[in-house]
């Protein structure tokens, strides 16, 4: 595999990573949760990290990543 | 103290299978992990001290880690980053209040697998075509026999009716995608969402729940797309923990 497509993979991993961890999953809501402060501002980190794998897809089409997390 | 929560896991038979394995593993900046439990669903918790816990990527990192982890031996619904409550005693009240929704959602995801589809297009090409083909159907329309020429109302017009034509063109095209995307995750049974034109290039956001044993058979499924969709780039991520599948909120 080409170096560039391991770091585009490597990226998409942690943007989709990030994505799922900070805006999936189970909520907590109301009096019952304490919330960390900051996390919006990672969120805003995320965003800008797809904007540069935007910029890598624009550079490249046409192949197919399949990006699969070693277990 | 505090408690963070990671996941919230189904131990029916496998309490002690659970325990040994979070003796094995460490939570965010090293903290030990353990069960809060109520009847055979448990919360994985570490303990937090507000000065040690700073909200950062590398944090959420740890985090996720920590449920990944997790997630490759038991059947669990992943929480988000930050959710922490105060004591053992409100988590497994928390547990109690929401038993039944945390039993249908354990459920629904037993033994499967998240996997995350990206479709990406080179905009400006993509639209040059679909531009063409508007024109194209556009010059094979009989015009209408009282257009009005020379009008900037009609320019106007025109211009509104083309961006429109293209915009709905490109709906088209990428329901197709979407319809073609479909036709080979039906068939492994996959539970899928789809959000369309996310951003200007990419183009299709889906997600899939899968049984795990049929990694290879997507896998496969999306190398023959990426065959019949040249001009687009497929990007699939996975297995990940079931995080898109989780439909509710705890109270």
């Amino acid at each position: 595999m080409h170096d560039n497509v391991i770091d585009r993979s490597k990226d998409i991993t942690i943007l989709e990573l990030l994505d799922r961890v900070l805006n999936k999953g189970v909520i907590l809501t109301g009096d019952i949760v304490i919330s960390v402060a900051d996390i919006d501002l990672i969120y805003v980190g995320v965003k800008l990290m797809l904007s540069s794998v935007e910029t890598m897809e624009r550079l490249k089409s046409g192949q197919a990543i399949v990006d699969m997390k070693i277990r | 103290m505090e408690k963070m929560i990671y996941a919230i896991v189904s131990v029916t038979r496998d309490t002690e299978k659970l325990n040994a394995f979070l003796s094995g593993i460490k939570g965010i900046a090293g903290a030990d992990l353990y069960a809060v439990c109520f009847n055979e669903i448990s919360a994985v918790v570490s303990d937090k001290e507000r000065a040690t816990l700073i909200a950062d990527k590398s944090s959420a990192i740890e985090y996720a880690e920590v449920i990944e982890l997790m997630a490759a031996h038991f059947t669990l619904l992943p929480m988000r980053f930050g959710s922490v409550m105060e004591s053992s005693d409100l988590i497994s009240k928390m547990l109690e209040r929401n038993y039944i929704e945390i039993q249908n959602n354990i459920q629904k995801v037993e033994n499967k697998c998240e996997f995350g589809l990206k479709v990406f297009c080179d905009a400006e090409k993509l639209h040059e075509e679909l531009r063409r083909k508007s024109e194209e159907t556009a010059n094979a329309t009989p015009r209408a026999s009282l257009e009005i020429r020379n009008s900037v109302y009609v320019d106007y017009v025109n211009k509104k009716l083309k961006e429109h034509k293209l915009e709905e063109l490109l709906l088209n095209y990428v329901d197709s995608v979407i319809a073609g995307i479909s036709g080979y995750v039906d068939r492994l049974q996959a539970v899928n969402k789809f959000k369309k034109m996310t951003t200007a290039l990419n183009i299709i956001d889906a997600v899939f729940l899968l049984e795990k044993d049929k990694k290879d058979a997507l896998i496969h499924a999306v190398g023959e797309l990426q065959n019949q969709h040249a001009s687009l780039s497929f990007i699939l991520t996975g297995p990940w923990p079931p995080y898109n599948f989780v439909d509710f909120i705890v109270k």
